[in-house]
């Protein structure tokens, strides 16, 4: 059988048993153990290659910031940053849609999974937003768009598995990630003050219950400081940043601010233990997929065939591969979708002469957007659950935010230095920039 | 579930005395061999728990929607496919962790099998837990209280 041919056998196996209900691990495995059966490569090989998949330090740091995204959930830790967001933008026309927003800004600065953003929320802000008169699909898909965010904003679980799977500095992609999430945030905020119901309108809060929320919230609001303070530091790596800022909520945050939940943490521990396998065990599986990909010379394929169109021009190719994984992100999970896409991105980096750190930024920026889009659209499946709505009017009620999304994607596409601009300030290696010879500064690739 | 939380507090201490040991300048280099241990135990382990609680990640859950005959075959369909990547997974991971007796890991020169012990017997969980829903699913049926809450469960 011809390459091509195990390709698409590997590929449609895949695709067809995921869509029959397989769970993505399997459903990976299962079309990568077909496909090598009529390859020379050997079977134990590529379950060999699973382990292979997962036995990466950088990875350790996905388990610890879904701990962290746990244990400020369930010790109900988060209504504090509700509060201050409240005082801040609570007496805007929308009040509580500039709540969820600017709540979620503040989240993705200390959890990586949009999961646990939208968990949060949907308790907290949706009842009031319910009782307030919000219709309850714009509430669960404003909802949804503002947890996107949790993967841009750093700490984000899908930089850290791009950053090891891709080699691609993961503090590089933490600060290349803050311009399109704070873009999001801005133009959720636009969109819910001039497109989105009124709500009941508020006094504006003092300035002392301001200083009152700030002061409340100021011992969560340094998990961010701690994370990103420790890795452009250089004091702790991405994965030694997690655990300290999951030791900082056990040890100081939980026992301050809610000591009721200290006999529950074994609960989290072990709810977290299994969440984090879960996403892995689809890292595990694609990482067998991806590496029967490269052998089957899948990368050469497609970069031929984005070459044939884009030539070598680094916006034509990004721009292809935006739509490509605009399709993917509707389909698959973004994990998976990193890893199985991995060696084609690195190709196509090569080829345009791409900055890894914008590629990764663009890549992430488009697959968060299959978050909210139909048919995989995990984060508006999960809050319209919550929120107690179809997903089909959820979806309905989210399409004109999409254009939100589509206005960052393109910003990161066409402005790559200012998707930069935070990388090379802070952490210029991670951007391929080396110490000027002469002692001052840092030469930067152009 | 509780080995799930036994891997994460183990390479939660071992990353934290892996950094105090070496913020006091004695650093215990084998401790990055424990932590990478508790980690990939629990991948693996915490992929056989997510089967059994049908928490892991899906493209669509279309079988939810599905009754009766139906729903039995491509519910059964599923499980045996799980079942053959288990089975893969115990006897090429068995393969595997054989022939690592003869790899180790540096500076303390563990047999890499320590780890990849971790598949098979995942494998083998796995294959139990699947074995176990068709015998229960044929029994009693597929259909229950998770198909109204199944995005709930994982964000919870």
């Amino acid at each position: 059988m011809s390459s091509g041919a195990v390709l698409f056998l590997m590929a449609f196996l895949f695709l067809g048993l995921g869509y029959m209900g397989v769970p993505v691990a399997f459903a990976l495995m299962a079309g990568v153990l077909v496909a090598t059966s009529f390859t020379q490569i050997s079977l134990q090989s590529m379950v060999g290659q699973m382990f292979h998949g997962i036995d990466s330090e950088t990875l350790l740091a996905v388990p610890f910031f879904l701990l962290v995204g746990e244990l400020m959930t369930s010790a109900n830790v988060t209504q504090r940053m509700v509060r201050l967001a409240q005082t801040m933008v609570g007496h805007m026309r929308g009040g509580l849609a500039q709540v969820v927003t600017l709540f979620s800004m503040f989240f993705a600065g200390i959890s990586g999974s949009s999961t646990a953003d939208v968990a949060v929320l949907s308790r907290t802000v949706a009842p009031e937003m319910d009782k307030e008169g919000y219709d309850r699909a714009f509430t669960a898909a404003l909802i949804a768009c503002a947890s996107t965010m949790a993967n841009l904003i750093p700490p984000s679980i899908m930089a850290v598995v791009y950053g090891a799977t891709g080699n691609v500095s993961i503090g590089g992609l933490f600060l290349g990630g803050i311009v399109p999430g704070v873009l999001i945030g801005i133009g959720l905020m636009i969109y819910s003050h001039f497109f989105g119901p009124v709500g009941v309108r508020k006094m504006r809060a003092s300035m002392s219950e301001f200083v009152d929320a700030l002061q409340a919230s100021a011992l969560p609001l340094m998990i961010p400081l701690i994370i990103m303070g420790g890795i452009l530091t250089g004091w702790f790596t991405p994965t030694e940043a997690g655990m300290i800022a999951s030791v900082y909520i056990l040890v100081v945050l939980i026992p301050l601010l809610n000591r009721g939940h200290l006999p529950h943490l074994w609960r989290d521990f072990m709810y977290t233990g299994m969440l984090y396998a879960i996403p892995l065990a689809a890292v595990a599986g694609a990482s067998a997929f991806g590496w029967m990909l490269g052998f089957l010379r899948g990368p050469d394929i497609v970069a031929a065939w984005i070459a044939d169109y884009a030539g070598t021009s680094p916006g034509m190719i990004l721009l292809l591969l935006v739509l490509l994984f605009v399709i993917i992100g509707d389909f698959v999970d973004a994990v998976p979708a990193i890893i199985i896409f991995m060696p084609i991105i690195n190709k196509l980096t090569e080829l345009g002469n791409i900055n890894p750190v914008h590629m990764g930024v663009v890549i992430i920026t488009t697959l968060v957007f299959g978050l909210i889009t139909p048919p995989y659209g995990l984060s508006l499946l999960v809050a319209s659950k919550f929120v107690g709505v179809s997903f089909a009017s959820a979806m309905r009620a989210s399409l004109p935010i999409y254009i939100v999304f589509i206005v960052t994607i393109a910003f990161t596409v066409l402005f790559p230095d200012v998707v930069l601009y935070l990388p090379k300030l802070l952490l210029p290696e991670s951007v391929g920039c080396f110490k000027n010879p002469s002692g001052v500064g840092y030469i930067c690739p152009t | 579930m509780i080995l799930c939380c036994v891997s994460i507090v183990g390479f939660t201490g071992s990353v934290f005395l892996d950094v105090v040991t070496r913020e006091i300048g004695a650093p215990w280099l084998w401790l990055q061999q424990v932590t990478t241990g508790f980690f990939a135990w629990g991948v693996f382990i915490g992929m056989a728990a997510a089967v059994r609680r049908n928490d892991h990640l899906y493209l669509v859950e279309i079988t939810k929607r599905l009754k009766g005959p139906k729903r039995t075959f491509m519910e059964s369909f599923n499980r045996l496919v799980v079942l053959g990547v288990a089975l893969a997974m115990v006897w090429f991971g068995y393969k595997n962790a054989m022939l690592d007796l003869g790899s180790f890991r540096m500076p303390s020169l563990i047999p890499l099998t320590y780890y990849t012990a971790s598949v098979p017997l995942s494998g083998l969980l796995i294959a139990l837990f699947a074995v176990e829903q068709l015998v229960n699913g044929w029994q009693k049926g597929f259909e229950g209280p998770e198909d109204t809450d199944d995005f709930g469960r994982v964000a919870e």
